[in-house]
């Protein structure tokens, strides 16, 4: 096992070599190629200084000299063994310990380091919150629709994923924007950013009136959770879809009056029929897990609302809950997507696997079918999911571009497409050197898991 | 699954555990808080122990004056009428001050359509972080906005020498940086230093400020600017330097790198000031400057805190407007006129049309040699022609919707240094072709395409950049216009890094692009001969011994009178001579939100980011913060 991992390890540096290589090239083969002129840009500035400038980036980053000299300077600098340099871009002695240096930013004048550092943060904070989410609710939608293949869930679940699948996350982004936190509909989440400025002089944790609001509004959430919970797990169904129904309808009426500001409208009955709709076919699910799940979402909210009417007075929001708000539209739109394709992806796999010999020879022996699942039958099926997950780690790293620039948060996905447009060289390389990284990686932690999931790969 | 009752209680048991570690966690991270607020609130209490330690000190002065009555009052009485005959920076603030409804307070909300990258002044270049500079530092004169004369702000009063060398300003003498400590002349010369010298990476203003020699501070508050020759433009150059603190700045000689890597060490004697002036940096996603509670000025700014937010998304940037989130929202022709008519929008906002005298102006240079050889515009006909066919008006109608105006010459109306004499071309096709006729170009085989005389068509590439729309709609318009004179324009969308380097080898038949403009500019650098050389501002080749003579002369006269006469002259020429069609100022086109009064067009545009600050929130519109 370890000669294998030295071994894949060390074949990693070919291949890098390689894909930063073939990034070079590209980049300098580009129409216009990266020269200081190209750096200087915007269509307007004054003659005299614009001349100066390039005068100046020539100096800084040797940029007329010929590209592979270029290259050569720019693998001298990242390795940690190598010539060390001068102040003045010439290089100087050999040095087995000089350290890599990722270089300096041509846009932002800054070093990469530096700039990585700044975005990671943001990024990895939507990653670590959006992939566990995705998959944990992945997971249980594939397994119960393999479940009940061909059932009225299986159905509803595919169309309803394939039609997530199918819709770009350009046009939703914008689409919850315009929707959902515009004044013109419905007001309830902020357009972009990770936090309001208001919030920074603010407590970190909610702060209430009085110690008695705070009792007030957890007995609010607790009881009114509890009771829903209660209702969801033990409630007959027929119950729980007409509960479920007047839940919704209720709710698409308030969002139909929150508009207009209407008693009744076609815009109410249309928002209460179809919301009451939803709820109660989700109410009328089979799985428990969902409808908890579900219910404890619901009385969440609920409970704070009615806490509200009870007169509990929240001085400060806080900085925390602020920062979840604006996370809430970038993790819808950065999950759904992935979502569906795990959902199907697990539900494919489960199946396969429900039908091969040893699930039929264990039910044959007479275990229940729990029990198949779980314990035979879910742990072969992750093996595909494993696979994807290898390209996870890049994936937190690179960030979702699209997401990023509409909910204007700065993180890596950003940073990547801002340096590719104005050509900044030594970003664009070092994202793609730490990508690249991060993917090899991946695989090799996606070939571990392997061994650890079925003990019939091995390595040695 | 047989324990299930003893599965629960196991799992609650965790996680009870789970939910007190992360309130734990949560607590620390409020109390984390609490510690870096403790940290500002200490800071703020030493500068106010500061401030009145030094306000002790005048005191103690003033009571010693007092006491022995000896004043100086022949200095004060000559300073006092000296001001006097001057006008004052800070006029129409105080004007705005007076209006019956106005009031301190609010924040004024902007937005930015891109992510800034740095603070720091002379690192910066954008126009974004400049506007974010004009709160915080402050020059020694500053346009008036009415009559776009110069009036002082850090200066009181100026000389300048008879030959135009020497420039003299006397400082006002009650100025401090929002730190509390005061400005003196050494502060002026120790910018000039900063800047020139060569580890500081500010090569485009080191190449601007190239001109003047030395800057000496004579005293405390009397500056000499030396030049090294007459220019004209020496009072923008001295007067429009940005004042940086000596002791703030200084350091950074001995650590340049520091200085040219750094994102936010910005400090000045601006109305507004940095929370924190060193350790900005762009991943907040905003820049935030409150009011400098030391400020010197005679009037405060109005805003407690004026904030930019960075939302690239066009409609989440409408969105935000919308909901009141930000005060302002710059929009293109098009959307502006869609604008005008959403309720939602006109509602809670005034819009305005305003241009702003460094806008500049948009044009299509006709490159008169390429690869050695003349080409079809080397000829004055030729090109007299193509500005007769290009219909400015029409194109400023139908796809810049009127926002904007016709551009005679590269010199601004209303500027003296624009001729009124002097109007924008007239569009006329059969004088055109008249001219085309003589140039030697008509149609000789009957398809409607004009020949030279040895039978080539009239063809030529106008190059534009690819990423604008409005370019795109523009010069497909054009290829219409220039077809029916029976000229094949060829359209050749290009993106900006190879149209440099088209540029740079003059490798083009035409193109279109627009250069900056302001109240007095120089033109030396797009049309004098002497700079077709490679690399040189003048691509297209344009040779004029005697434009290149009038320009030299306008440049060497300090004496305003005959500098204009010159510059008119340069301007009739230019017009005369066509070496550029000139084509448009274009307007801006933004709306502001309602609560903001006092909104002016100015000379110098919209008063809406003026410094001293004009603009107000009536107390009963403010918003509680």
């Amino acid at each position: 096992m370890l000669n294998y991992l030295i071994r894949r390890t060390l074949l990693m540096i070919p291949t890098l070599l390689g894909i930063t290589l073939v990034v070079f090239v590209v980049m300098a083969a580009a129409p216009g190629g990266i020269t200081a002129q190209s750096l200087v840009d915007g269509m307007e500035l004054e003659p005299e200084s614009r001349r100066a400038l390039e005068e100046y980036y020539n100096k800084l980053y040797g940029l007329d000299q010929p590209a592979p000299v270029q290259y050569l300077r720019w693998l001298n600098n990242i390795s940690p063994i190598g010539f060390e340099r001068e102040p003045d871009g010439t290089l100087g002695t050999f040095s087995l310990w000089k350290g890599a240096d990722l270089g300096t930013s041509f846009r932002y004048g800054r070093p990469v380091m530096d700039l990585l550092a700044e975005r990671l943060p943001i990024t990895l904070l939507l990653n670590l919150i959006s992939i566990p989410l995705i998959y944990a609710i992945a997971i249980s939608i594939g397994v119960q629709a393999a479940r009940q293949r061909g059932g009225r869930f299986d159905v509803a679940s595919n169309i309803f994923l394939l039609g997530l699948w199918s819709v770009p996350s350009m046009l939703a982004g914008v689409l919850f924007i315009g929707f959902f936190a515009s004044e013109q509909y419905w007001r309830w989440f902020p357009t972009g950013g990770l936090m309001q400025r208001e919030t920074v002089d603010q407590t970190f944790l909610p702060l209430f009136a009085s110690g008695s609001d705070l009792l007030i509004a957890v007995a609010c959430v607790v009881t009114v959770t509890v009771l829903l919970i209660a209702a969801a797990t033990s409630a007959p169904k027929i119950a729980r879809q007409c509960g479920g129904f007047t839940i919704g309808a209720l709710l698409g009426y308030a969002m139909a009056w929150d508009l207009g500001g209407q008693w009744l409208g076609g815009l109410h009955v249309l928002l209460a029929a179809s919301l009451g709709l939803l709820t109660s076919l989700l109410a009328g699910m089979q799985h428990p897990g969902f409808r908890i799940a579900l219910a404890g979402a619901v009385g969440l909210g609920g409970g704070l609302t009615l806490s509200r009417y009870l007169g509990v007075e929240v001085m400060q929001g806080g900085y925390l809950l602020d920062r979840l708000w604006h996370l809430i539209l970038p993790i819808i739109a950065l999950s759904y997507g992935g979502l569906a394709f795990l959902a199907k992806l697990t539900r494919s796999s489960l199946l396969e696997n429900l039908a091969a010999d040893y699930a039929r020879t264990a039910r044959a022996k007479g275990v229940d079918e729990e029990t198949v699942l779980w314990r035979h039958v879910f742990r072969n099926s992750l093996l595909p999911l494993i696979t994807v997950s290898a390209t996870l780690l890049p994936s937190l790293l690179a960030g979702s571009v699209i997401v990023e620039s509409i909910f204007s948060i700065d993180g890596m996905g950003k940073l990547a497409v801002e340096a590719v447009q104005t050509r900044d060289r030594e970003l664009v390389l070092s994202v793609t050197l730490i990508s690249g990284l991060l993917t090899l990686f991946g695989y090799l932690l996606a070939d571990i898991a392997y061994a650890i999931v079925d003990p019939r790969v091995s390595y040695d | 699954m047989k324990n299930g009752n003893m599965g629960i209680s196991r799992i609650a048991f965790w996680l009870g555990i789970g939910a007190l570690g992360l309130l734990m966690l949560l607590l620390m991270v409020q109390i984390d808080r609490q510690w870096t607020r403790m940290n500002d609130i200490t800071r703020l209490m030493q500068e106010q122990a500061q401030d009145i330690r030094s306000t002790r000190g005048v005191l103690r002065n003033l009571e010693q004056t007092v006491r022995t009555a000896r004043f100086n009052t022949s200095e004060v009485d000559g300073r006092l009428s000296d001001t006097a005959d001057r006008t004052d920076a800070f006029e129409r603030a105080r004007l705005a001050t007076q209006q019956a409804n106005y009031a301190q307070g609010d924040w004024l909300m902007l937005a930015f359509g891109s992510g800034l990258t740095t603070l720091t002044p002379l690192v910066s270049g954008d126009a974004y972080s400049s506007e974010v500079q004009q709160y915080v530092l402050e020059s020694l004169l500053v346009r008036d906005p009415d009559t776009l004369e110069w009036s002082g702000l850090l200066a009181e009063d100026w000389q300048i020498s008879d030959d135009g060398l020497t420039i003299n300003f006397t400082l006002r003498r009650d100025i401090s940086f929002s730190d509390g400590i005061a400005m003196t002349a050494k502060d002026v010369q120790f910018t000039f230093e900063f800047i020139m010298n060569e580890a500081i990476a500010a090569p485009r203003s080191r190449a601007y400020l190239s001109r003047i020699e030395r800057v000496t501070a004579l005293d405390n508050y009397h500056v000499e600017f030396v030049f090294k020759e007459p220019y004209f433009n020496s009072l923008q150059l001295a007067g429009g330097l940005t004042i940086l603190p000596e002791h703030f700045y200084k350091r950074f000689l001995d650590e340049p790198r520091t200085f040219n890597e750094s994102r936010g060490l910005l400090l000045g004697s601006g109305p507004y000031r940095l929370k924190d002036p060193e350790n900005w940096t762009p991943d907040q996603g905003r820049v935030e400057l409150e009011r400098n509670p030391r400020y010197w000025g005679p009037v405060d700014g109005s805003f407690d805190r004026i904030v930019w937010r960075i939302i690239e998304n066009d409609s989440a940037r409408l969105t935000t407007f919308r909901n009141g989130d930000i005060d302002v929202y710059g929009a293109r022709p098009r959307e502006y006129q869609r604008l005008l008519d959403d309720p939602g929008i006109s509602e809670r906002s005034k819009h305005f049309e305003y241009m702003s005298p460094t806008a500049g102006y948009s044009f299509i240079a006709w490159n008169q040699q390429r690869g050695g050889k003349n080409s079809l515009f080397s000829d004055t006909r030729v090109r007299m022609a193509m500005s007769l066919l290009t219909d400015v008006e029409r194109m400023l109608e139908e796809i810049f919707l009127g926002y904007g105006q016709p551009a005679v010459s590269p010199f601004m109306p209303g500027s003296s240094q624009h001729n009124p004499e002097n109007q924008p071309f007239p569009r006329d096709m059969e004088k055109a072709k008249r001219l085309l006729a003589e140039a030697g170009f008509i149609d000789r085989n009957g398809d409607g395409i004009l020949q030279a005389e040895d039978g080539t068509n009239f063809e030529f590439e106008l190059t534009f950049f690819q990423d604008n729309d409005d370019t795109r709609r523009m010069v497909l318009f054009l290829r219409d216009l220039y077809a029916r004179a029976g000229i094949l324009m060829k359209p050749k969308p290009t993106e900006w890094s190879v149209m440099v380097e088209d540029l740079r080898q003059k490798n083009f038949d035409a193109i279109t692009l627009g250069w900056t403009s302001g109240i007095e500019i120089d033109i030396y650098q797009m049309f004098h001969s002497s700079q077709s050389m490679e690399n040189g501002d003048n691509f297209i080749n344009y040779r004029n011994p005697e434009l290149d003579a009038t320009i030299d002369a306008a440049r060497g006269e300090v004496d305003e009178e005959k500098r204009m006469k010159l510059w008119h002259k340069a301007e009739r020429i230019l017009v005369e001579d066509q070496p550029y069609t000139f084509l448009f100022r274009r307007n801006t086109l933004a709306f502001v939100d309602d609560r903001i009064s006092n909104l002016e067009k100015t000379g110098l545009g919209l008063n809406l980011m003026s410094v001293p600050v004009e603009i107000y929130v009536p107390a009963d519109r403010q918003r509680n913060r």
